[in-house]
C-alpha cells in the first residue's frame, strides 16, 4: 500500500520534474529561434538610428531677405536690423520653442571677439521672449574646447541664463548619426542633435572671423558646432563640408555680427589688435548671402571663399546679396 | 558492458577528436590538413559561447546553434558534458586519478568531500554573465577567458601543439610563434597540476561552464541517487566521485557530473541512475549564498564601465592594436572574441598574435597582427581567419571584400592600418645608405610605396681633382676603399655638372661608366662630390592597406624603420585618415 | 571493484547504445571533412595578385563606350574575371567555360538614360579559339530558342541574345522581356561585330563536313570534352536531321589519323557494349557490326578516314542507317577531294 503511495508520488514528482524540463527546453529553444542570425554582423554603421535635422527656415518674403544695420551698440543694431526683416514677430510665434546656436567654440574672453557677443546673444534671447512670447529659448554650442569652460569664459552661458534662457551643454547622448542626402562627406556621421529635436526655431548668431583654414568664419562656418565625432578630419576638404552645413542646417535667421571683426590670427585671435570696429550688423535668412556681404568687411571678395559659390550651387542661397535688395539703416 | 567503460571510451573519443581539430588546424588540402573538418565543433558545441554572444549581441550565429544540443541534453540527463565530453574535464579526470591513485581509499574519499568553495565557480559565471549583459553600460565577452572549450583551443593551438611540432615540424613548416603564450601554457598546466591536490580542481571550483551545467540540470530526468535510504555506509561510492557531489548522503545533483564511478564502486547495488530523486536526499540547488550572489552581480556590473575608464575604445585607443581583415568595429569585436585563438592557429603566416593588456585589459588574447613575427605580414590573397571564426568577431569575408575587387570596387580594399616610415631610422632617410626592399614587397598594385630619387653626398665626399680624363679622376686624397663606390648607387659630381655613375674606384682614383662619360674633362684643382644615389620611400596613405609585409620585409630588424599603425584602418570610422570621396 | 554480474542487461544496452552514437558522430565528423571549398580561404600561394580591373592579361579589345546602343549609357565599371575567379560571377556554370579554354570574361552594364528599369548586361567570354566559343554556345542553347537571323552564330530567347564572335562567345542578357529592350540589344551585338577584331580565317571546317540536306538548322553542337559521357570523345560535333517526323542526330569527330580514329570507335563502341548495348543485325554490309541497340534506341559507331562519326540515340533504325550512309559518303567526298588537294 505504502509501496503504492510512494510509487504515485514518485510518478507525479516525475512529471512535475519532466514538465519543468520540458518547459526549461521549450524556453531555451524559442530564444534561440527568435535570435537565430544565419548572417552574421555586417561591417558597418546601423541605418536604423539615423536622424534628419528639420528644416527650420519660415516663408520667404521679397525684399524682406536681408538687412544691415550701422551702429556701435550691439543692442540697439540688431534689434534695428531684427525690425527691418519684419519684427522677430515674423520669426517666432507665441508658445514656440526658439535654439540660438551661437558661436562659443573656445574658452575665450568676450572682448578677444573670438566668440558671439554676450549681449547680443542675451538680446536675442530677450526678443524671443518679450516680442515673440516663445515658451521656451535654448542656448547651445558644441564647442572646440571644454565646453563648460567655454560658456563660462566667454560670458555667454551668463549673459543667456539671464536674459531667460536655458543653456544646454553638449553631453555624449545628444548625438546621433546623420547622413545627408547629396552629401559626401556627412555620412553616417554623428551630430549634436538632441537639443534641435524638439525646437521650433532655429536661429544662429556669428562674428565675422578670418579663419587661417577656410579663409573666414561666419554664419555658415557657425554650423560647424553641430558636428560630433572627431570632426578635425573635415579640414581636408573644409570648402565642401562647410557647403554641405549649410545644405544641413536650414535655420530660420542668421545674426552676423561685424560690429568688431577679427581681421587677422583668426579664428582664436588673442589680441585686441586683430580686430577692427566696422560697426555693422547683418541679419538675413539666407546664409549665403549674409557670408557674401559680411566677407567684405574682411577685405575679401565672395571667390576668396570658394565655399560660398559650392553653396550657391547646392541652391542652399545666393552670393548676389544685391539681388535680395538689402534694407540699410544706421542707428545712432 | 559498465557504464564507467562506456564513459571512459566516450571520453577518449572526444579528447582525441579534440587534439585531431587542433592539429588539422592548418589550410590545405591534404587528410590531416583543414580540408572540411568541423575544427570549431567543440568551441559551437559550448553553451557559454552561445549565451555569452547572445547576451552581448542578442543574436546567436549560425553554427553556434549546436550548443542548444548541449543545453537540452543537459536539461533531460544531467550534466553529461563534464564527464562525458569536455576534453579539458577529461584531462582533470585523468590526471586526478594517475596523480592520486596510490593513496588509500579513506585518503580519497576525504579529496572527493564536498568543499564549500565550490560555489566559486558559480560567482564566477554570474560575474562574467553580468559583464556581458548590460549593453547601456558597456557590454563585454570576457567569458572566454575561464570557459574551459577555449581555454584548451588556445593552450593547445598556441602553446602545446608550437612546442611539440618544433622538433618534428609535421604540421608547420616553419616554427610558429605566439607572443606571451607563456602565460596561456602556465595557466594551463597550474590548473591541471592542482588535479594533484585535489581531482578535477578547475572542475569543482573555477568552471563557469560547469557552474551553468549545474544550475539548468536541477530538472534532469534521470539522476544518480540511492536505491534505499538504508545503507552500510562505507562511502565506497566516494572513493572516486568526480564531482565532489557526497552521493553518499544527500547528494548535491548541481555537482554531480555522472562519471558514474559511485554506481560502479557500491558493492551493494544501492547506487543507481534513476527518475526518483535519491532516497537519501538530494539537494538541487547550487550553494551559493544571497551575499556571493549580490557581490559578484555587482563585480559584473561594475567591472566593464571600471576598465573603460581608461578611454582604450575611445580617444586613448592603442595605435598598435591592428585587427585581422574582416575585424568588426572594436567595440562589436570585443562582444564576440571568445579568445579561442583559432585565427592565430589558422593564418598561414603565423603573423596573428594574442594580444596582452597593452590596448586594454579587455584585449587579452584577442587576435593583433604583430608584422615581426611569422613568414610576411597579413598575406595579400588570404581570409582564412575570417572563415574559422565561430562567432564571426572577424567576418567571414570573401577575396573580393578584402581586396576591394568585383562587387566592392566602389569601397576599395580593406585596411588593416596604414605603414608610416621613421625617417629617422630609415636607411635612405637616415644613413645614406640605398635600401628599397619596402617598396619591392610593397604587394598592391599600384604599389603603395613609391619613393623619390635624391643625391647625398657622402661622409668626406668632397674630394679635389688632381688629373681627370674623360672617365676617369684621380683624387689628391688617397682614403676611398677599393671598389666600395662601385655598387652602382654611387655617383661623382663635378660643379656644373650632373652626377655621372661611378664604375669602379681605389684608394684615389674614380672610374665612370663609360656610357655616361665627362662632356668636359674635369679641371685639376676643382672639386667634386662622391654622392650616393638613394630612392627615399613615401606611403601613398589612399594606396596603403596596413599589411604590413614592409614592416617585416624591412632590415633594420630590431625598431623597424616602418611600422603599421592602425589609423586608418577601413573598420572604424573614428580612425579614418582620410576624407574618402 | 564491482559485484560480478551486477552489470545489468539495461546498463550493457545503454552503454553500447551510447558506444554507438560514438560512432555516428565519428563517422559523421568524417563525412564532413570531404564537404569544403578551400578558394573560401584564398591562400593562393602561386597567383599574382590582381587588384584593378585594369591588370587583365588581354587588353578590353573594345572601347565599351562605344558599343552602347542608342540611347543607352554604361552602368557601373566593367568587371573583369579570368578562372580563378569566374566563379564569382557565374557560379556553377564556371567550370563550363574553364575546362573548355576560357581566357577571361568581360561584363558591362548598359542602362537606358530614359527607362532606369531597363538595362542590359553583356557577357564577353575570350574562349582562345573559335571552336572552344562554339562548344560553349551551342551546349548551353536552350531549347525555347530563335535562330537570331542577321548573324550566323546566334539565337534568340525571350530577353537575352547569345552568339559566337571569333573567339568570344557573347551573352546579352536583358533585365525584361522589353521589344525596345531587344532591338537595343541587336544594336549592340551589331556594334561588337563591327567592333570586335577577330580573325577572320579561323572558322569551323566541320560544319562544310555535315550533309547539309535535311539538316535541322542551328543545330550543330560541339562537345569538347565528355561527349555522350565518354571521355575518349572529345571535339565532337553532333548535327540533327530531320527524318519523316522524327529527328536523328549524327555526330563526328576529326582524329588525327585513320588509326587513331579506329581504336576511338572501338573503345566507344566497348564502352556502349559494357554500359548495356547489343550488337544488332544489320541489312547494311558497309555498317556490319557497327549497328547497336542501346535500350531500345539505335547507336551507330564507324569511322571514315581520320573521322569517327556515327547515329547517337536514334529511335528507328532504318533511318538512323540511311543518315549513317549518307554521312559514309559525304565524309568520303571530303576526304578525297583533301587528298586531292
Amino acid at each position: 500500500m505504502n509501496e503504492q503511495n510512494d510509487k504515485k508520488i514518485n510518478r507525479r514528482q516525475l512529471l512535475t520534474r519532466a514538465g519543468k524540463a520540458g518547459i526549461s527546453i521549450a524556453v531555451a529553444g524559442t530564444v534561440s529561434y527568435l535570435l537565430y542570425d544565419t548572417k552574421g554582423p555586417k561591417a558597418g554603421v546601423e541605418d536604423e538610428n539615423r536622424v534628419i535635422l528639420q528644416d527650420f527656415s519660415v516663408q520667404h518674403r521679397l525684399g524682406q531677405t536681408m538687412s544691415i544695420a550701422k551702429g556701435s551698440d550691439r543692442v540697439k543694431t540688431v534689434d534695428k536690423a531684427i525690425e527691418l526683416l519684419g519684427g522677430i514677430e515674423r520669426f517666432v510665434r507665441p508658445g514656440e520653442t526658439v535654439a540660438i546656436k551661437p558661436n562659443v567654440a573656445f574658452a575665450s574672453p568676450p572682448m578677444l571677439g573670438a566668440t558671439a557677443n554676450p549681449e547680443l546673444v542675451a538680446e536675442v534671447v530677450r526678443l524671443c521672449y518679450s516680442r515673440g512670447k516663445a515658451k521656451k529659448v535654448i542656448v547651445t554650442d558644441n564647442p572646440i574646447n571644454d565646453p563648460a569652460s567655454c560658456f563660462t569664459l566667454s560670458g555667454i552661458g551668463k549673459a543667456a541664463s539671464a536674459a531667460g534662457a536655458e543653456v544646454v551643454l553638449p553631453k555624449a547622448h545628444l548625438f546621433k548619426v546623420t547622413t545627408l542626402t547629396g552629401g559626401q562627406l556627412i555620412k553616417n556621421w554623428p551630430i549634436f542633435f538632441e537639443p534641435f529635436k524638439d525646437v521650433d526655431k532655429l536661429i544662429g548668431i556669428a562674428p565675422i572671423k578670418n579663419h587661417h583654414r577656410a579663409g573666414a568664419s561666419m554664419t555658415m562656418k557657425n554650423w560647424y558646432g553641430l558636428l560630433g565625432g572627431r570632426r578635425n578630419i573635415f579640414h581636408q576638404d573644409i570648402n565642401t563640408i562647410i557647403a554641405e552645413l549649410a545644405m544641413m542646417v536650414r535655420p530660420t535667421l542668421v545674426i552676423l555680427d561685424g560690429t568688431e571683426v577679427m581681421m587677422t590670427n583668426g579664428p582664436t585671435g588673442g589680441s585686441i589688435s586683430d580686430l577692427r570696429r566696422a560697426n555693422t550688423l547683418i541679419a538675413s535668412t539666407d546664409c549665403v548671402a549674409a557670408d557674401s556681404y559680411g566677407c567684405t568687411l574682411l577685405d575679401l571678395k565672395v571667390s576668396d571663399l570658394p565655399y560660398l559659390a559650392k553653396a550657391e550651387k547646392a541652391s542652399v542661397g545666393t552670393t548676389d546679396y544685391e539681388s535680395l535688395k538689402p534694407i540699410f539703416a544706421t542707428v545712432s | 558492458m559498465k557504464i564507467v567503460q562506456a564513459r571512459r571510451i566516450s571520453q577518449v573519443f572526444f579528447f582525441i577528436l579534440f587534439v585531431w581539430f587542433c592539429i588539422v588546424s592548418t589550410a590545405g588540402e591534404k587528410l590531416w590538413q583543414l580540408r572540411g573538418w568541423p575544427v570549431n565543433w567543440f568551441l559551437q558545441l559550448d553553451p557559454l559561447v552561445a549565451i555569452g554572444t547572445m547576451l552581448t549581441t542578442h543574436t546567436l550565429y549560425r553554427g553556434l546553434l549546436w550548443a542548444l544540443a548541449t543545453i537540452i541534453l543537459t536539461i533531460v540527463v544531467g550534466r553529461f558534458f563534464c564527464s562525458w565530453v569536455c576534453p579539458f574535464g577529461s584531462l582533470h579526470h585523468f590526471v586526478g586519478f594517475w596523480g592520486n591513485r596510490k593513496k588509500s581509499t579513506p585518503q580519497k574519499i576525504q579529496l572527493n568531500k564536498y568543499r564549500k568553495p565550490q560555489c566559486i565557480k558559480y560567482f564566477i559565471l554570474i560575474f562574467f554573465l553580468f559583464m556581458a549583459a548590460f549593453p547601456s553600460i558597456a557590454a563585454s565577452l570576457q567569458l572566454g577567458l575561464l570557459d574551459p572549450i577555449p581555454l584548451i583551443t588556445r593552450s593547445f593551438n598556441l602553446a602545446l601543439l608550437p612546442i611539440v611540432d618544433r622538433s618534428v615540424n609535421l604540421i608547420s613548416a616553419a616554427e610558429r610563434f605566439y607572443e606571451g603564450a607563456w602565460l596561456i601554457l602556465v595557466i594551463f598546466f597550474t590548473a591541471v597540476f592542482l588535479n594533484m591536490v585535489i581531482p578535477r580542481f578547475y572542475c569543482r571550483f573555477i568552471c563557469p561552464l560547469g557552474a551553468l551545467f549545474g544550475i539548468i540540470n536541477r530538472f534532469a530526468i534521470w539522476r544518480i541517487g540511492k536505491k534505499q535510504n538504508e545503507c552500510v555506509n562505507c562511502k565506497l561510492c566516494e572513493k572516486s566521485c568526480e564531482g565532489g557531489c557526497e552521493p553518499a548522503g544527500s547528494i548535491r545533483i548541481s555537482e554531480c557530473v555522472l562519471c558514474f564511478n559511485c554506481l560502479d564502486d557500491c558493492k551493494e547495488n544501492i547506487i543507481s541512475y534513476q527518475t526518483q530523486p535519491s532516497l537519501a536526499g538530494e539537494i538541487t540547488n547550487p550553494d551559493i549564498s544571497r551575499r556571493g550572489f549580490m557581490l559578484s552581480l555587482a563585480s559584473g556590473i561594475f567591472a566593464i564601465p571600471a576598465v573603460r575608464l581608461s578611454n582604450k575604445l575611445g580617444s586613448n585607443w592603442y595605435h598598435r592594436v591592428i585587427r585581422p581583415p574582416g575585424a568588426l568595429v572594436e567595440k562589436e569585436f570585443l562582444k564576440r572574441c571568445i579568445k579561442c585563438g583559432q585565427c592565430m592557429r589558422i593564418c598561414p603566416t603565423n603573423v596573428i598574435q594574442p594580444a596582452g593588456i597593452d590596448g586594454g585589459l579587455e584585449n587579452l588574447w584577442t587576435p593583433v597582427l604583430n608584422n615581426r613575427i611569422g613568414s610576411s605580414g597579413c598575406q595579400l590573397n588570404c581570409v582564412a581567419c575570417g572563415q574559422v571564426c565561430p562567432t564571426s568577431a572577424i567576418r567571414p569575408i570573401t577575396l573580393s571584400e578584402k581586396l576591394g575587387t568585383g562587387a566592392f570596387a566602389e569601397v576599395g580594399p580593406i585596411k588593416l592600418g596604414t605603414a608610416f616610415f621613421d625617417r629617422d631610422r630609415c636607411l635612405p632617410w637616415a644613413m645614406d645608405k640605398p635600401c628599397i626592399v619596402c617598396e619591392e614587397n610593397c604587394p598592391v598594385s599600384p604599389k603603395a610605396i613609391y619613393t623619390q630619387e635624391c643625391f647625398n653626398t657622402i661622409r668626406d665626399g668632397i674630394l679635389t681633382v688632381k688629373k681627370a680624363s674623360s672617365i676617369t679622376i684621380e683624387t689628391i686624397e688617397n682614403n676611398l676603399s677599393l671598389d666600395k663606390l662601385a655598387t652602382g648607387d654611387y655617383y661623382c659630381a663635378v660643379e656644373g655638372d650632373k652626377p655621372r655613375k661611378i664604375a669602379a674606384n681605389t684608394g684615389n682614383t674614380i672610374v665612370i661608366s663609360s656610357d655616361n662619360q665627362f662632356e668636359k674633362i674635369p679641371v685639376p684643382g676643382g672639386k667634386i662630390k662622391i654622392q650616393v644615389r638613394l630612392q627615399r620611400p613615401y606611403v601613398d596613405i589612399e594606396k596603403c592597406i596596413g599589411c604590413g609585409v614592409c614592416e617585416h620585409e624591412c632590415p633594420v630588424s630590431g625598431k623597424k624603420a616602418v611600422r603599421v599603425s592602425a589609423e586608418g584602418e577601413t573598420r572604424s570610422t573614428d580612425r579614418k585618415l582620410l576624407l574618402k570621396h | 571493484m564491482s559485484v560480478p554480474g551486477r552489470v545489468k542487461r539495461l546498463e550493457s544496452a545503454i552503454s553500447i547504445c551510447l558506444l554507438a552514437i560514438l560512432s555516428l558522430i565519428g563517422v559523421g565528423v568524417f563525412i564532413k571533412q570531404f564537404n569544403y571549398n578551400m578558394s573560401r580561404y584564398g591562400i593562393d600561394t602561386t597567383a599574382i595578385p590582381k587588384l584593378e580591373t585594369q591588370n587583365s592579361k588581354f587588353e578590353i579589345p573594345f572601347e565599351l563606350s562605344s558599343l552602347a546602343p542608342a540611347g543607352f549609357e554604361m552602368l557601373s565599371k566593367v568587371e573583369v574575371y579570368n578562372s580563378e575567379n569566374l566563379y564569382e560571377k557565374i557560379n556553377g556554370k564556371a567550370p563550363l567555360y574553364t575546362e573548355s579554354g576560357f581566357e577571361e570574361l568581360f561584363t558591362q552594364r548598359f542602362v537606358s538614360i530614359n527607362d532606369r528599369s531597363l538595362w542590359m548586361e553583356l557577357y564577353a567570354y575570350d574562349m582562345s579559339t573559335v571552336k572552344n566559343a562554339f562548344s560553349v554556345y551551342s551546349v548551353q542553347k536552350r531549347a525555347e530558342s530563335e535562330a537570331f537571323l542577321p548573324m550566323q552564330l546566334a539565337y534568340k530567347t525571350g530577353n537575352a541574345l547569345y552568339f559566337v564572335h571569333g573567339k568570344y562567345y557573347i551573352e546579352l542578357v536583358g533585365s525584361s522581356e522589353s521589344g525596345e529592350l531587344f532591338s537595343a540589344m541587336a544594336e549592340a551585338a551589331r556594334k561588337i561585330q563591327a567592333n570586335l577584331a577577330i580573325d577572320h580565317d579561323s572558322g569551323i571546317t566541320e560544319f562544310a563536313v555535315f550533309p547539309q540536306e535535311n539538316l535541322v538548322a542551328g543545330s550543330i553542337k560541339l562537345y569538347l570534352v565528355n561527349a555522350f559521357g565518354f571521355e575518349r570523345l572529345t571535339n565532337t560535333f553532333t548535327a540533327k536531321y530531320r527524318s519523316g517526323n522524327e529527328t536523328v542526330t549524327a555526330f563526328l569527330s576529326k582524329r588525327a589519323d585513320s588509326r587513331d580514329a579506329e581504336a576511338i570507335a572501338e573503345s566507344y563502341r566497348n564502352f556502349l557494349i559494357e554500359n548495356g548495348a547489343v550488337i544488332k543485325s544489320t541489312t547494311n554490309k558497309t555498317l556490319e557490326g557497327k549497328v547497336m541497340d542501346f535500350y531500345g534506341a539505335t547507336e551507330i559507331v564507324f569511322t571514315t578516314g581520320p573521322f569517327v562519326a556515327g547515329i547517337h540515340e536514334a529511335e528507328n533504325q532504318q533511318a538512323a542507317e540511311k543518315l549513317a550512309e549518307i554521312l559514309i559518303n559525304r565524309l568520303g567526298e571530303i576526304i578525297s577531294s583533301a587528298n586531292n588537294e
